[in-house]
């Protein structure tokens, strides 16, 4: 064995063990974790709201909470384009609340959103579904 | 050839283990699922399991920075206790007048509890200006008596005539504790780095009372803020304990062979 072969094999010793390589793994998926917050962390919230028929409802006001360290508290509210869908851009919470509601049609439950950081852009799987009017 | 059959021992180990993992596995349910502990009859499997919990940990408190201030003064108590234990532990396998003196205070010493030392420890650590500091949280912790034992053990069981070739090769006595010592005290080594981790990791009273600014604090600190905090918090309490133990156990899983080998190291001769 050449002397060079013993200095790649103390490297290789020294690198390829358990105690490099369990915080090496670790510190690669915070890395990539992070990246994927970064570009993903605009606040912005999408999603639909539809009437008990399942009919996109337009100009439907959607109202976003979030959570202030125990309550929830009004961040902002938006309206329903044509198409019943609408965008809110400047959530900064990971722990929300959303409803929906249109005088002629009435109100959705307010829905809890769980996010896994801070201002995560999200759309919603399921729209807020109006009901409830007289 | 074993004159019984082991497997009834390996049994009743099993069963053993089982019990002891069982308040491990509960704490982790309960970090992902949020339900009330007092519940009956208690759910054995996660119902809906989720990890906003954790979430709400990340940001409920400044879990990052704690989490930073721990790995520090533990990084720092780690590496002392390391290098101070070994110079320690070899001095006392060495000849001295009062040897046997130095070893029953040593072992006396052991007998006095922290907090009993707790007011002077406070207060030579403010003469040397390092309250509200990183080297203030790790100093009383740099050094520990049990640790300079296990190595004690462990020097004790390489043969004499090995440091006697290496001192007739001219080796000075710091050198053969690196050279020669060390590298055979890999056990030893891995059960001062897992022991002053965990005490340094999990240590509650000394950071709470030589820490005056919230940056300064570690996670024990940081878990009695965030119970001060907070109501109802049975699922993110938890997650918060997992957060704070997940390094410990990890560092034990990682070095339990050589922490066990230092452990026995010099329990047996010959």
């Amino acid at each position: 064995m050449s002397a060079d072969d013993v200095e790649v094999s103390r490297w290789r010793h020294l690198l390829i063990n358990r105690f490099v390589l369990v915080p090496a793994a670790i510190a690669l998926a915070v890395v990539v974790w992070n990246i994927y917050v970064s570009t993903h962390n605009h606040g912005v919230i999408t999603g639909i709201v539809v009437d008990p028929a399942g009919r996109s409802v337009p100009g439907a006001t959607v109202v976003l909470w979030v959570l202030n360290f125990t309550t929830y508290v009004e961040k902002t509210r938006v309206t329903t384009d044509s198409a019943g869908r609408f965008v809110i851009t400047d959530n900064d919470s990971h722990n929300i609340r959303l409803a929906a509601e249109k005088p002629d049609i009435g109100r959705s439950p307010r829905i809890p959103v769980r996010l896994y950081f801070r201002a995560q852009d999200i759309e919603l799987r399921e729209p807020l579904v109006l009901s409830g009017a007289s | 050839m074993h004159r019984y059959p082991r497997w009834p021992i390996h049994l009743i180990l099993v069963g053993v283990s089982f019990v002891m993992l069982v308040p491990f596995y509960w704490v982790l349910k309960t970090s992902v699922t949020g339900e009330n502990i007092f519940a009956y009859p208690p759910s054995v499997l996660p119902r809906a399991p989720h990890p906003f919990y954790y979430v709400d940990v990340w940001y409920y408190i400044p879990f990052a920075r704690y989490f930073l201030n721990s790995v520090v003064v533990s990084t720092v108590a780690v590496i002392a206790n390391v290098a101070l234990n070994a110079m320690a532990g070899y001095a006392l396998t060495r000849s001295f007048p009062a040897k046997r003196f130095v070893l029953l205070l040593f072992l006396s010493c052991m007998m006095v509890p922290f907090q009993a030392t707790i007011i002077p420890a406070y207060l030579i650590t403010g003469k040397l200006g390092l309250l509200d500091s990183y080297w203030g949280l790790a100093l009383p912790q740099c050094s520990t008596i049990v640790c300079i034992f296990v190595f004690k053990a462990s020097f004790d069981a390489v043969p004499r005539s090995l440091i006697d070739a290496a001192r007739i090769d001219g080796l000075a006595e710091w050198r053969i504790i690196w050279k020669i010592m060390m590298p055979l005290a890999k056990g030893a080594i891995a059960t001062n780095v897992i022991l002053a981790f965990i005490w340094s990791w999990n240590n509650f009273l000394w950071p709470l009372i030589v820490t005056r600014s919230a940056d300064m604090q570690t996670l024990p600190l940081g878990l009695a803020r965030f119970l001060s905090y907070q109501e109802d918090t049975t699922g993110a309490l938890y997650a918060f304990c997992i957060m704070v133990l997940a390094p410990g156990i990890l560092l034990f899983l990682l070095a339990q062979k050589e922490f066990i080998r230092g452990l026995t190291s010099g329990a047996t001769k010959g």
